[in-house]
């Protein structure tokens, strides 16, 4: 999405710069409002910023001369820090202007005095002298909600500069919380998304000493927390960005009832009123100017005017509920517009189901990872789509919305290891339906016949049985253990195991193994996913042979879930039912499972998930055995599903 | 007439004789208001001198705006408009959301229209010129009406617009060019440099609004601009009690709000009793930046503005 250029271009600015190697915190999640800590000391929530001059990136590969608040001894961030303080505060804010004319900060929409010590008296406020004056402001933080701060000092070439910030005034209920009881937001889903223009022919004048006329201003870059579209949907603290720390993706998951709405603060810093929009969806405006709305009300497009902030509740509901297996084609597709985004460059996942993928258009290039929704937000006002009067760009943002859970994906390929295949292909574990991955034991045949006593016995091949020793099979009712040959075709067994009672065998009786271990293969997983889950869900049934499952309700097999570690041997780690790579899927559920005749389902949360995930490939092993008398008949392991879910990055 | 509680030249004000807000629907009465159309000029913030069009009492000397008119509930107004400008330019008198008796609406050059309409709902209403597409109002042509309730002290019949202060605050730009040739200006070309607050860009608003800590201002806003103006108010919120001289359900608190061109809107907030964050008090400007007084022909770091829509609220 950016060029080689601007990425040298990019390190060379970051060279420059003095500081920490980007403005927000290293562990700052990848989207999501970033509050900047300052120093809170009892009931005081101090933050020492500077005024400085620095240059942000266009997607167009424009570099623009900016002015900009940031930390002092920090990095150079365009916009400002996000200052987040709780009701009550006494708030702190200590200016270095390091800009060539006097500046200074007003907080609108704070009502308690803003007291201000040092400095000199400004037309708006007091000001700090320029080339390293200071001035600092204290207030005590008001009623909870969004605010900005900027410039007081001539502010028409100022705050267009880039001189402006959000602040956040969080309840003292605490931070999952907006304002009251009746704003209850989910804080891993705060979104915070700050409008501005740039008339980049001012900057260019400002750095060079040359006239310009602020009533002569014609904007050319559209700006969502600092950056343009498609800028704006890259991580916070994106090394490609280092001077453009916020992103401004919306990451939201369709509504369950228990999930609390994502809430999106909007703040326009910029000198026109921008009618921002999302495609497909209403949200729900609770307040303005950092003031509950009497009523809430239902917004498919709201104008945020200058100097305004408006915040919104967002929820997200599946209202067709499209499901390939519950609720199947016909019903309305999503418009193609509403999901769409840019023609061959899109993240349209090709289905209209959330959560799976389909067939693309012809000409159609998918970003799209696992079937989530990507919906355009953006300004209205075209013009402002733009970077530098070429679209789309400017002043929009994505919101996603990720399949419930996460991510969902299915196996790409099922593989009988140390069995065979009864019945059934992958696609019989893509669902939990009435189609099955059915495998059966391994089996062969003894060439010749065998006696009570015999401890040295010929197969006719060993292939499937495992390569090491210490495992079982039956000859027709007896098990035997074969300590020594695995992998050959000639074993060292123990005889009358598990119960059994060692007997003669015919010549050509058949030798069956006593577990059933298949595996199975995902593609295409993200590196850096989160939160990987597996969900397996089948059964076992009573013979090797039956079309339909057979009832098995006693002595029920025991089923093992595995995943591959490639951290261990790599693929080798992973090649037979043995090897070590193979880790068992960590309780809840405990394992192993007694897993009979009906269909038995369960689902593994892994802690973490990096040594799990090798070239976006992740392999499950479903392991089952039965060596317990007084039934070591063979069985048939019927796979309904095996899914995997996960937060991709 | 009542006293007009904020100091000094903040605005032109002149009651017609007849009008007042000591009027009650009880003792409502046929009154009656002449205002004339009439060029003239207007001195900007700096000195320059602009020509105007705007509404007098008498036609000579126009305000920009023009006079404030007040009635009460009631009220049976007529106005009389005489139209004193250059031949070519009939005045149309109009107020929108007020509805006048049957009969001509306009005057030529030299002649007068008689307007009649009762003061049915109380409330901000802008009045203008609807002559010449626009441009009447671009050179000066309106001003605010004032419709009061019956009871006294109140914007609306809700006793939460209750206030002790008032400030009608008509919204209007320049581009003195325009001004300079308002029959061949091509619009296409329009661009304002001047932003102002009842006639006058700052520092000419001084002395601004006086009112003291914890007195309820009413701020009636009247955009008579081309643009939506947003305004932005520092130190404190201000609640939205009318808009277009209608109540509104469930009133907002704001602290930035775009009043659309052509509407008006009514605000009441709470002034504090501590100091503003300015030494002049709490300032009360163009968010959109629209703070200049002419062209800013200057180079950084010399400060490109400091003017235009400006205006403090002080104790
Ligand atoms: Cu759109």
């Amino acid at each position: 999405m950016r060029f080689t250029a601007v990425l040298l271009l990019v390190v060379t600015l970051c060279l420059a710069s003095p500081g920490r190697a980007n403005a927000i915190p290293a562990d700052a999640p990848p989207t999501g409002m970033v509050c900047t800590p300052g120093a809170v000391s009892g009931a005081t929530h101090t933050f020492d910023l500077v005024a400085e001059t620095g240059y942000i990136d266009t997607p167009d590969g424009n570099s623009v001369f900016m002015w900009s608040y940031g930390e002092a001894g920090g990095h150079f961030q365009s916009p400002g820090p996000v200052l987040c303080v709780t009701q009550g505060q006494t708030v702190v804010v200590n200016l270095t202007n390091n800009l060539p004319e006097p500046a200074s900060i007003v907080f609108p929409g704070q009502d308690a005095p803003v007291t201000a010590s040092g400095g000199a008296a400004g037309l708006l406020t007091t000001e700090a002298a320029a080339s390293g004056g200071t001035v600092q402001y204290s207030f005590v933080a008001g009623s909870p909600g969004t605010y900005l701060y900027e410039s007081g000092s001539d502010i028409a070439k100022q705050i267009e500069m880039g001189l402006y910030g959000a602040l956040i005034v969080r309840p003292a209920a605490g931070p999952a919380l907006a304002y009251g009881t009746s704003t209850a937001f989910d804080p891993s889903r705060e979104y915070l998304l700050l409008l501005s223009e740039i008339d980049s022919d001012l900057h260019h004048a400002v750095e060079t000493g040359t006239a310009y006329d602020v009533n002569a201003r014609r904007d050319r870059y559209f700006a969502v927390n600092g950056r343009e579209f498609p800028d704006t949907i890259q991580d916070n603290g994106s090394g490609l960005l280092p001077n453009q720390p916020y992103g401004a993706l919306v990451r939201i998951q369709p509504t369950t009832p228990t999930t609390a709405p994502a809430l999106i603060r909007m703040i326009n810093v910029g000198a026109l009123n921008h009618p921002f929009h999302p495609h497909g969806n209403h949200t729900t405006q609770i307040a303005q100017d950092g003031r509950l709305l009497p009523v809430p009300t239902e917004h498919f497009g709201e104008t945020i005017a200058s100097g305004q902030t408006v915040d919104f509740l967002l929820r997200w509901d599946d209202q067709d509920n499209w499901d390939p297996t519950t609720k199947p084609l016909p019903v309305p597709p999503p418009n193609y517009r509403d999901v769409f985004f840019k023609d061959a460059n899109t993240w349209y996942g090709g289905s209209p189901y959330l959560g799976h993928k389909g067939i693309l258009p012809s000409g159609v290039v998918t970003q799209n990872i696992c079937g989530e929704w990507y919906f355009p937000w953006h300004s209205h006002a075209l013009n402002e789509f733009t970077n530098y009067d070429q679209g789309f760009g400017g002043m929009a943002t994505l919101l996603r919305v990720d399949p419930p859970g996460g991510c969902f994906a299915a196996p790409a390929t099922a593989t009988p290891l140390g069995s065979v295949l009864k019945s059934g292909t992958v696609a019989g574990l893509a669902a939990d339906d009435t189609t099955y991955y059915a495998v059966n034991p391994r089996t062969t045949t003894r060439p010749t016949a065998t006696t009570t006593a015999q401890t040295s016995i010929t197969v006719a091949s060993a292939t499937g049985f495992p390569a090491a020793p210490g495992y079982y099979a039956r000859i027709d009712n007896e098990v035997v253990r074969v300590t020594a040959g695995a992998g050959t075709t000639t074993w060292t067994v123990q005889r009358g195991q598990l119960g059994t009672t060692a007997a003669t065998h015919a010549s050509g009786a058949v030798v069956t193994a006593l577990a059933t271990d298949f595996t199975a293969g995902f593609t295409g997983v993200p590196a850096g996913s989160q939160h990987l889950k597996v969900t397996y869900k089948g059964a076992n049934c009573a013979t090797t042979t039956a079309a339909t499952c057979t009832a098995l309700t006693t002595n029920l097999p025991q089923q093992t879930v595995k995943i591959c570690d490639w951290t261990v041997g790599g693929a080798a780690g992973c090649s037979t039912a043995t090897s070590a790579g193979w880790v068992t899927l960590p309780a809840p559920p405990a394992q192993p499972q007694g897993v009979g005749s009906t269909d038995v389902g369960a689902t593994w949360t892994l802690p973490a998930s990096a040594q799990y995930i090798s070239a976006g490939q992740v392999k499950v092993l479903v392991h089952t055995e039965r060596y317990t008398s007084p039934s070591p008949a063979a069985f048939s392991t019927w796979g309904n599903l095996l899914a995997l879910t996960y937060d991709a990055p | 007439m009542r006293g007009h509680p904020w100091k000094g030249a903040l605005v032109l004000v002149l009651v017609a004789a007849g009008l007042g807000a000591g009027s009650s629907s009880a003792s409502a009465a046929p009154v009656a208001v002449s205002l004339c159309a009439v060029p003239g000029t207007a001195t900007m913030a700096g000195g320059a001198s602009v020509p105007i069009w705007g509404f007098a009492a008498t036609c000579a000397n126009p305000g920009l705006p023009g006079p404030v008119l007040t009635a009460t509930v009631g009220d049976t107004v007529t106005v009389t408009v005489t139209n004193a400008l250059p031949a070519g330019h009939d005045v149309t008198f109009e107020v929108p959301g007020i509805d006048f008796a049957a009969g001509p609406d306009s005057a030529p050059p030299g002649g007068t229209v008689t307007r009649t309409f009762t003061a049915s709902a109380p409330g901000t209403y802008l009045y203008q010129s609807g002559g010449d597409a626009g441009r009447q109002v671009a050179m000066g042509l309106y001003g605010a009406l004032i419709v009061r309730p019956a009871t006294a002290g109140q914007a609306y019949p809700s006793a939460d617009s209750a206030y002790d202060v008032e400030a009608p605050l008509v919204l209007s730009a320049i581009d003195p060019a325009f001004n300079a040739a308002p029959e061949t200006f091509d619009l296409h070309s329009y661009r304002a440099t001047y932003w102002l607050i009842n006639g006058k860009s700052y520092p000419d608003t001084a002395p601004g609004i006086t009112a003291a800590g914890g007195q309820r201002l009413l701020l009636r806003y009247l955009n008579a601009g081309y643009d939506n103006t947003t305004m932005s108010l520092l130190g404190m919120h201000a609640r939205v009690v009318a808009r277009d001289a209608r109540p509104v359900d469930g009133d907002a608190e704001v602290a930035a709000e775009t009043i659309p061109a052509g509407a008006t809107e009514d605000v009441i907030a709470t002034v504090p009793a501590g100091a503003g964050p300015s030494s002049h008090g709490f300032p009360l400007y163009n968010r959109q930046q629209h703070v200049t007084n002419g062209d800013q022909t200057g180079v950084s770091p010399a400060p490109a503005s400091g003017g235009g829509m400006l205006i403090f609220i002080h104790h």
